[in-house]
């Protein structure tokens, strides 16, 4: 099965260059995701029954619950998106603004981020995640840079270098890992191995695993978005094209976080908990919030908001992942899915209204429910979830997060938390409710109505997100108090 | 073995050769002469244990470094600069004198902070991870002193001699399917790097990145 998940983007990026119109890339784009989503639950149905899944095919493969989680993401997001971008780009076609050929370009640079992503999860060894997630970067800086403008040529160069030199620093810290644990290895092939360090992680050298573990927070960090390492994001995820800033920021996110809790847990089993890896965690995280907070509260670009939107929200798994009870773990695994889709949803709705209004800025886009209904309805909800606002999803991963933090007696970052959380509501309220209202000037293009593929996407992400607000499902409860278990090292 | 101690420091030495540099070209040349520094230090690895299992992975790594790094990498770097820009790189922002002393003070930081984070007892991998992070410190230094595009690749690809350099030092190298990925992933970042390169050179006329500042805020 795993090997089908990594196939299918290869297959689908040859056909993409074989294809004669735009529409048959875009029904082969759905396909491709259609096919891995399913792949893909076939797969958690697996893992949740199983505990972990491994394939010897080529190379050894392994998923277990907290890869799982990720991957999933990785798959339904990709799938709205895929959807999503079928009406998006036919937009664009009709605008002239791309061919046939960067269509195709497009496509395949997608299918290759999402590839990367693939292997990037289902990898034990340590070594080739390294690999596949500088893979992600590279796949994804043009994309980054699809636009081909100015600004969009800088923020991609800014992406490039600032995400290498982080990526890099993580891999020093891999290779400390690895150091920590020669003494250890006796079977050839296990090198790097992550099942293998984590079940002998007590006998790790602890100095060199102290060391590794904060070359990997830094360099994964970077990666994810933390401030203060986190100057690319706003510019990367603000001058994508929206279905590229949806999965960025839905999606590319999750997995460098995923990278520092698979440091995470071996740590935590080899030294127990309390150990100084949580402050430094909590510490970023706090400073992420802050540092999203404020510039929120001056922005005047809309998807810049919901790049700092990110920060704040990578922060709020960081502080999770640094509070280190099992309740605040599974409360930050729980963020990350809740996240993905509500922040991937608002991107995609911020791509409606950019092809619509043709500008960024918060202050030259007005009378959104009239003009656009739909997309207007969906943004404004949106905007509700992702500050927290109860009946979605993100409400009740920050419910349980603020529990946890007052649980373990953390009163200082539990308040501060909250108070951020106030401050993060009112920078929407503030920057963003105008939009709404008032009466839609002749700057937007009335030809440009949104596709029905894009507005049955954003119904479907808001459905997602409210159900999954009241009700998870039982096999992905498993699945999230399986991997809690890993992450804590128990 | 002491060559190998010679080694790692004469690495740690070209990084200072390297934020002294003034031209582009010769920094080009002191990156190709670090990284053939890199080669032998493989080799000499390989040849120690030539009948024992990994020499020929870790001669492999050896002809990847001399290939890529040696080679291409420095060839490519060339041929866009020869494209993009004039010869002598005039403004970066502080003076020579200092940027050493900086480099020195970095290699210092480095030596007590790895020393005491990895305990006493090990003192020869100690210094061998301490020369190798001051080598990857100094990349990074030597990028955000630098104006133009292609030094910050250089110093990029001197954080990685660093980390390569860790990896042959301190721990005999890496599995050599990890080495390959990262050449692979090395060498398209150059590339990628390289295209973006031109492509700022068009659009702004100049590869100072230091004009790269719409996006604030």
């Amino acid at each position: 099965m795993i090997s089908y998940l990594l196939l299918i983007p290869i297959v689908s990026i040859a056909a993409f260059w074989l294809a004669r119109r735009e529409s048959h890339i875009f029904v082969l784009g759905i396909a491709a995701a259609l096919i891995m989503l399913s792949a893909g639950i076939k797969l958690s149905l697996d893992v949740a029954a199983l505990g972990h899944v491994e394939s010897r095919v080529l190379m050894f493969f392994y998923v277990d619950s907290l890869s799982m989680i990720v991957l999933g993401l990785v798959l339904a997001v990709s799938f709205f998106v895929v959807i999503y971008c079928a009406g998006y780009f036919k937009k664009e076609l009709e605008r002239g603004k791309i061919d046939l050929k960067r269509l195709r370009l497009f496509y395949s640079l997608l299918f290759a981020f999402i590839f990367s992503m693939i292997l990037l999860l289902t990898t034990p060894n340590m070594g080739i995640m390294w690999i596949a997630i500088e893979a992600t970067t590279l796949a994804s800086v043009f994309l980054v840079g699809f636009e081909n403008n100015k600004r969009s040529l800088e923020a991609s160069w800014k992406y490039i270098i600032i995400c290498s030199v982080g990526i890099a620093i993580a891999l020093l810290g891999i290779i400390v890992l690895h150091i920590s644990s020669i003494g250890i290895i006796k079977d050839a092939g296990t090198e790097l191995s992550w099942t293998y360090l984590y079940e002998h992680a007590k006998e790790l050298d602890l100095n060199l695993l102290r060391l590794a573990f904060i070359f990997m927070l830094v360099g994964f960090g970077t990666k994810a978005g933390l401030a203060p390492m986190h100057t690319w994001l706003p510019d990367a995820h603000s001058q994508a094209p929206s279905p590229v800033s949806a999965m960025l920021s839905g999606v590319l996110l999750n997995n460098a976080m995923y990278g520092i809790m698979r440091g995470l847990a071996i740590l935590n089993k080899a030294m127990g908990s309390g150990s100084f890896a949580g402050a430094a965690l909590m510490a970023l995280g706090l400073l992420s919030i802050l540092t999203a907070a404020v510039f929120i509260l001056t922005q005047r670009d809309y998807k810049r908001l919901l790049a700092y939107s990110s920060i704040e929200h990578m922060g709020i798994i960081a502080l999770g992942l640094g509070v280190f009870t099992p309740a605040s773990v599974l409360a930050s695994l729980m963020h990350m899915i809740n996240h993905s889709f509500t922040k991937s949803m608002l991107f995609l709705s911020a791509g409606n209204i950019y092809q619509r209004y043709g500008t960024k800025d918060i202050y030259k886009v007005k009378g959104l429910f009239k003009s656009m209904p739909i997309t207007g309805v969906v943004f404004m909800l949106g905007i509700f979830a992702i500050t927290g606002m109860p009946p979605f999803s993100i409400f009740s991963s920050e419910l349980g997060m603020v529990v946890a933090l007052f649980k373990n007696g953390s009163y200082l970052a539990g308040t501060a938390f909250l108070f951020l959380l106030a401050l993060v509501f009112v920078g929407f309220a503030v920057t963003l409710f105008k939009i709404f209202y008032g009466n839609a000037k002749g700057e937007q293009q009335k030809s440009l109505k949104p596709s029905p593929y894009a507005d049955a996407v954003l119904v479907a992400m808001i459905g997602v997100i409210t159900v999954t607000g009241v009700f998870m499902p039982n096999g992905v409860l498993k699945l999230l108090m399986d991997a809690q278990r890993i992450v804590t090292g128990g | 073995m002491e060559i190998m101690q010679i080694l790692s420091v004469l690495i740690l030495l070209s990084c200072f050769v390297l934020v002294s540099n003034k031209r582009t070209n010769s920094y080009i040349k002191t990156f190709q002469a670090q990284s053939a520094l890199l080669a032998l230090a493989a080799f000499m690895i390989g040849f120690e244990n030539i009948e024992g299992h990994g020499a020929v992975e870790i001669m492999l790594v050896c002809f990847l470094i001399v290939a890529l790094k040696v080679y291409y990498i420095p060839r490519l770097l060339r041929r866009t600069f020869a494209n993009v820009d004039y010869k002598v790189e005039k403004n970066f922002f502080y003076n020579i004198p200092l940027l050493v002393l900086v480099c020195c003070a970095i290699a210092v930081f480095n030596y007590f902070s790895i020393s005491s984070a990895i305990g006493a007892e090990a003192s020869e991998l100690g210094m061998f991870l301490a020369n190798s992070v001051s080598v990857i410190f100094i990349g990074f230094f030597f990028m955000i002193s630098r104006k133009k595009a292609i030094g910050q690749i250089v110093g990029l690809l001197v954080m990685e001699n660093g980390i390569f350099a860790a990896a042959l030092f301190a721990s005999g190298g890496m599995p050599v399917l990890v080495d390959v990925g990262i050449f692979i992933d090395l060498i398209t970042a150059v590339i990628i790097m390289g295209i973006m390169v031109f492509k700022i050179n068009e659009q702004l006329e100049t590869t100072d990145i230091n004009k790269l500042k719409r996006l604030r805020g």
